[in-house]
Order: structure tokens, then C-alpha cells, then sequence
């Protein structure tokens, strides 16, 4: 958590987008911006990329009030991919409240998506966050290609790690709700556990998510 | 010093509209403004404080319009120009072009910062790394010295078992020495004892002869009591008695020590310099006769020797490493000393297990026992320097000592030689 003020009766999440360099991370926040609805939540901010790589990291803000009037701000962020930007990718991964993993299904991709998943875990325990009790959800995106890990391998991968899966075509808009919502539910359900969501602000699971996936 | 501690941003820190505009930017945008018609103009935070403003408001026909700033999304403030009741549109028009100028600069300034934000964090986190990088690169060079440390010590070792080594062979050659000069008197020594005892047989022999005759002679009394008191005070009974006895056990004494001097000189195999083939089983058995005077009277040998190949090996060095080995088991007991010797030829090796009843040795004993200086007798009677020595040897023959040791339970060493190049004597 980035701050949580209660005089000022404000509170701020951060959820991460990790993942291997150009596996869709950016896509999935474009798409999320497109599909959205422009209510209760800012602008996309993409903060200066090379040749279409993130070097820093982009970050789409989104904002509702809780009826006890605890305004929650639910920043979502981005990192950069690729191996040289680890220090950013651990100054981004600091107190998240939530990381979506976005691996690239295609074959060729395989040891990336595990290297990334490896990087993710050491920088978690780096910043001092237990995965075990981070939300965590796996995003299979591209599934609109050919050559894709088959879904039947992902199921038997995935599924005895009880970590939530979804499978995406970021481009085309498929799967990313899906993901952003998957995640977002795990952390109400923690912070709820912790801040009293609904005991204390009566802000009901259902509502939340709804209000943060408002289509257009 | 944490990471935590050393970070002064945290990645999505809230900001407020004071932290991302200056004045600088500001006043200047809405000096412009009232050039081209608004009486005053000023850039209001979330809960209307004035941040900026130029121009005053006085006269009473005076209204005014307002646009609000965007900061993530959400309304942060707001821009308020004040003008002639008449000039409502115009105002409105200049206000909507102030505040879409000044969203873009939150916009614009609020990237630049996080981007500082985060390279201060990277440059934050990479001074922790290099710190700890700096560390791991300190604790590599005190491990790079304990390195030197444990090196220059097992040279050390090395050298003083070199030296040992050297003072061993200067020791035999010595003993050798020795031995070789006892050889010669004592060979005349025994020889002449022989010749001696033959003949004094035949004075005795003679000696009673004449005194036979002298009792069938008729001599004046007094003759005959004198030779009887002189014959009584002289004890001459009991040196013709003893004096056999005498040269029996002097002459039993050469041969022990003719013994002695041979075991030695072949022990220290001075003779046959570098390699040459031995037998183990003698080995062990001169290692026994050399070492005979140390053994406790009471004490049980058992030796079980199998048929051995000859070995061919530097003889010195390995009757050195029996030598030490059951030396030190014969010193384990003052009495009641059980002593095993086994030979046993397995395919490629020879084996020679050395027991002893002994009071045994404990593990961390056992762990330095072939360590030189380390000894567990009193200063004098080992110099600590034998097992080390033996262990070097075996090493260097291939084989290998090892230890079977528990206290209370004696100790067994089991000497393993490597017998590729073992021939037959
Ligand atoms: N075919 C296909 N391409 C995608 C998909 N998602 C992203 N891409 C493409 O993959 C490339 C990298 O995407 P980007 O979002 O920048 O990756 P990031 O490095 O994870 O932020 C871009 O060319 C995207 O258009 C997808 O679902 N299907
Ligand atoms: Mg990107």
C-alpha cells in the first residue's frame, strides 16, 4: 500500500503489471484505458519509451469513494521488461498491493516467461513482500497467435499452484477485464481483511469491482 | 541501512498541485491572461486556497468563471478569472484555454517528476547494491586471506614434515652407523667368549684332575689343610660352577645383541637405497624385535599374516609408518596390552590393520591425530610428529591411514597399500 491516511480518509493501492519484455503488459493498460469507462478514473500516463519499450514504466490511475467516504485511489502500473531495467522493476514493485504476471504464450517465449517469474520472486522478497501473500494472477496473453503453449499444458501447470490464470489476446481486446478484475477481488480481498472494506467503509466486493470495470 | 530507510520517494507517492507547479510556470500564464481582457486571475487547490493569483478585483460589476485541473484524473483545482459582467463568454473562453494549458504542464510536469522519482530510487537502490556489492567483494578478500592463511600453514606442514622426513633418515643412517661398528667388536666379543669357555672347561677340567691326584698323595697335614681352607675361601665350588653359567649368558647376551644390531640395520634399511621390493609381514615382524625392549611384559601379540606379494616401495619410509603406528598402540597400556596385527591381500591392495585394546580416542582426537605437534602423550615421550609423517608417506604411495577409534574401544588403523606394481620376492 502507498498511503493510507485516515484523518484524511484516503487510500492508495498499487497494482503492477510484470512481466517479460514486449509480452503485453503496456497493451493490457491501453486496452483497459480503451475499454473503460472515463469515470473515476485519469489518463494513461506512458512515461517516455524507446522504440516502443518501456524504459520507466506506465501508469493508469483510477479513484472511487467508498460510502463511508474513504476515497480509494487504485494506481496500476507497468514495468519495464527487459533484463538491464531490474533496479525500476524493484522501485515499481515496492509496496504493491498486487501483481498481475503477464507471460507471452507463444513457444519461443518459454524461458523468458520463467526467467521473468523468477526475477519476480526475487525482487518480491527484495522489497520485502511475501508472495505467498501477494496477490498474484497469470495472464497467458497473445492467444491470438499460432505456435501458443497449449491451454491443457497451462492448465496442468497452473492449476496446482492455486494462482488464479487468464487467458488474453491483449490487441484484441480479449481476457484483460478478466485479468484486471481477477486481480483486482484478490486484493479487495486482502485489503478487506486488513482495513475492513465493508466493516468499516461499506464498500461491498461486488460494488468495488464494478465500479473499477465500468465498460465505456 | 534498509532499503526502506535510504528511499526518500515511494513509486506512486500522492502529489498535490503546490508540489507539481511553480510560480514560475504559472504567474506568467496568468499575467498574459489579463492582457487580453480579465480584470484578475487565480490557480486555486482542492479545497480553494489560492496558489497564484495576479490582478485585484474592486469594482462591484464584476463576475467570475472557473475551470478545473486535472491531477490522475481527478479534479485537484481549479482556475478562476474575475472581468466585466459584459466580457462573460470571452472570460470563459480565456479560462478554458488557461486551464487545458495548465493540465497539460500537471501532465507533462508530473511525468518528468516520476521519472526523477525513479531514477533517485535507482540511484538509491544501486548505491545499496554497489554497498552490498562492496561488501560481498571485502568478505571475498578476507576469504582470499584465509586462504593465504590455511596455504602458508600446509607449506608449513609440508616443510616440517620434510624436515622430519630428513631427520628420520639422518637418525637411521646414524642407527645404521652404529650398528655397523657394534658388528665388528661385537663379533670378536663372542668369538673370543667361545674360545674362553672351551677354555675354561679344560681348566676346570684340569683343576680337578689335580686335585683328585693331590687326595691320593700323602702331604704333611699342614699342606693338606691350607690347600682345603684356600680351596673353601676361594668359593672354588661355586666358580667352577658358575663360570660355565656366566659364559652361557654372555654369550646369549652377543647373539641378542648381534640380533638387535641386524633387525636395526635392515629396519633402517640403510643398505638399499631408494626403492627396493619388501616383504610387510617381515617388516612387521623387525618392526616387533626393534621395538621389543618397549613392549610391556605382559602383553599379547597376535599376529595373522596373510600371503603377501612383494611390495616394491622406499623400505625407510614405510617401516617408518609401521614403526610410528604400533609404536604409539604399544604405548596405549602399561599392562594388559592386546596388540593385533592382520596382513590381508584383497585384488589390488594390501592391507595391515593395526588394533590395540587401548583406551581409544575421542572424534575430535581422532580428527588431529595426523596433524604434526598433535599429540595426547606428555611432552617427551612423542614428539607428536610420527602419524603425520606416516600419513604423508601413505599419500604419497597412493594408500591411505584410516582411523577406527571410540573411546573406551581401542583403536584400529588400517593401512592400505595400492598393489598394481606389487611383484613376487
Ligand atoms: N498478436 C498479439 N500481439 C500483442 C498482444 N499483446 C501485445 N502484443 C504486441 O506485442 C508487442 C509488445 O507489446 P507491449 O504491450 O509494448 O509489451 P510490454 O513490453 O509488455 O509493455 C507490441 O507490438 C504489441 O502490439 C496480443 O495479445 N497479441
Ligand atoms: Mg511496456
Amino acid at each position: 500500500m502507498i498511503e493510507f491516511d485516515e484523518l484524511e480518509k484516503k487510500m492508495v493501492l498499487k497494482l503492477v503489471y510484470y512481466g517479460p519484455a514486449r509480452s503485453g503488459k503496456t497493451t493490457n493498460l491501453l486496452k483497459l484505458h480503451d475499454l473503460l469507462s472515463d469515470e473515476g478514473r485519469g489518463g494513461l500516463m506512458v512515461l517516455d519509451t524507446q522504440d516502443d519499450r518501456t524504459i520507466y514504466f506506465d501508469l493508469l490511475p483510477f479513484f472511487l469513494m467508498a460510502p463511508s467516504g474513504l476515497r480509494i485511489k487504485v494506481k496500476v502500473y507497468t514495468v519495464p521488461g527487459q533484463v538491464r531495467h531490474d533496479a525500476t522493476r524493484k522501485a515499481v514493485l515496492q509496496r504493491a498491493d498486487g501483481v498481475a504476471f503477464i507471460a507471452d504464450s507463444q513457444l519461443t517465449e518459454k524461458v523468458n516467461n520463467s526467467e521473468s517469474f523468477d526475477n519476480l520472486e526475487k525482487n518480491l522478497s527484495i522489497v520485502g513482500l511475501n508472495i505467498d501473500k501477494t496477490p498474484l494472477v497469470i495472464q497467458f496473453n497473445k492467444r491470438d497467435l499460432e505456435r501458443i503453449i497449449p491451454e491443457p499444458e497451462i492448465k496442468t501447470t497452473w492449476t496446482p499452484t492455486g494462482l488464479p490464470f487468464f487467458l488474453a489476446s491483449a490487441l484484441e481486446g480479449n481476457g484483460v477485464i478478466e485479468t484486471f478484475s481477477g486481480l483486482l477481488g484478490l486484493m479487495y480481498d486482502n485489503i478487506d481483511r486488513q482495513y475492513g472494506l465493508l466493516a468499516k467503509h461499506g464498500l461491498e466486493r461486488e460494488t468495488f469491482l464494478k465500479k473499477m470495470t465500468t465498460k465505456r | 541501512m534498509s532499503i526502506e530507510e535510504r528511499l526518500s520517494f515511494i513509486i506512486g507517492e500522492e502529489k498535490e498541485l503546490r508540489d507539481i507547479l511553480t510560480g514560475e510556470e504559472i504567474l506568467p500564464l496568468l499575467e498574459r491572461a489579463l492582457k487580453v481582457g480579465p480584470l484578475a486571475a487565480r490557480l486555486l487547490d482542492q479545497i480553494g486556497t489560492v496558489l497564484w493569483g495576479v490582478g485585484h478585483v474592486e469594482t462591484e460589476k464584476v463576475l467570475s468563471v472557473n475551470c478545473p485541473l486535472y491531477l490522475e484524473g481527478e479534479k485537484t483545482g481549479q482556475i478562476v478569472l474575475f472581468g466585466h459582467e459584459n466580457r462573460q463568454s470571452e472570460l470563459l473562453i480565456i479560462a478554458e484555454f488557461i486551464a487545458g494549458t495548465v493540465n497539460a504542464m500537471i501532465v507533462n510536469n508530473l511525468k518528468r517528476m516520476l521519472t526523477t522519482e525513479i531514477h533517485t530510487t535507482i540511484v538509491n537502490q544501486s548505491y545499496e547494491e554497489l554497498a552490498a556489492s562492496e561488501a560481498k567483494y571485502r568478505d571475498l578478500a578476507e576469504k582470499l586471506e584465509v586462504k593465504v592463511e590455511q596455504r602458508t600453514s600446509d607449506l608449513k606442514q609440508a616443510h616440517t614434515i620434510l624436515l622430519q622426513q630428513e631427520k628420520m633418515a639422518a637418525i637411521g643412517q646414524l642407527a645404521a652407523g652404529v650398528a655397523h661398528e657394534i658388528n665388528n667388536p661385537l663379533g670378536f666379543i663372542a668369538s673370543n667368549l667361545n674360545s674362553l669357555k672351551k677354555y675354561s672347561e679344560r681348566f676346570i677340567e684340569m683343576i680337578a684332575l689335580y686335585r683328585q691326584t693331590i687326595g691320593k698323595l700323602s702331604l704333611p697335614r699342614e699342606t693338606a689343610v691350607e690347600f682345603d681352607d684356600t680351596w673353601r675361601k676361594l668359593k672354588m665350588d661355586f666358580i667352577i660352577a658358575d663360570t660355565e653359567e656366566l659364559l652361557i649368558q654372555s654369550l646369549d647376551g652377543c647373539k641378542r645383541v648381534t640380533k638387535i644390531v641386524a633387525d636395526l640395520k635392515a629396519f633402517s634399511h640403510i643398505d638399499d637405497g631408494g626403492i627396493v621390493v619388501i616383504d610387510i609381514n617381515t617388516e612387521l615382524e623387525r618392526i616387533l624385535n626393534v621395538l621389543s625392549h618397549w613392549i610391556p611384559a605382559d602383553a599379547v601379540i597376535q599376529k595373522k599374516f596373510a600371503d603377501l606379494p612383494g611390495y616394491p616401495c622406499d623400505a625407510a619410509a614405510v617401516s617408518q609408518v609401521f614403526l610410528n603406528i604400533i609404536q604409539n598402540a604399544i604405548q596405549t597400556r602399561e599392562s594388559g596390552l592386546q596388540l593385533d596385527l592382520e596382513t590381508i591381500h584383497d585384488r589390488n591392495k594390501i592391507k595391515v590393520i593395526i588394533s590395540d585394546n587401548g583406551p581409544g580416542m575421542a572424534p575430535e582426537v581422532v580428527k588431529r591425530i595426523f596433524d604434526p605437534f598433535f599429540t595426547t602423550r606428555e611432552v617427551g615421550k612423542g614428539t607428536g610428529m610420527g602419524l603425520a609423517t606416516a600419513y604423508e608417506t601413505m599419500q604419497s604411495l597412493g594408500g591411505r591411514i584410516e582411523v577406527d577409534s571410540k573411546p573406551g574401544c581401542g583403536s584400529i588403523f588400517i593401512i592400505t597399500f595400492p598393489v598394481s606394481e606389487a611383484v613376487n620376492v
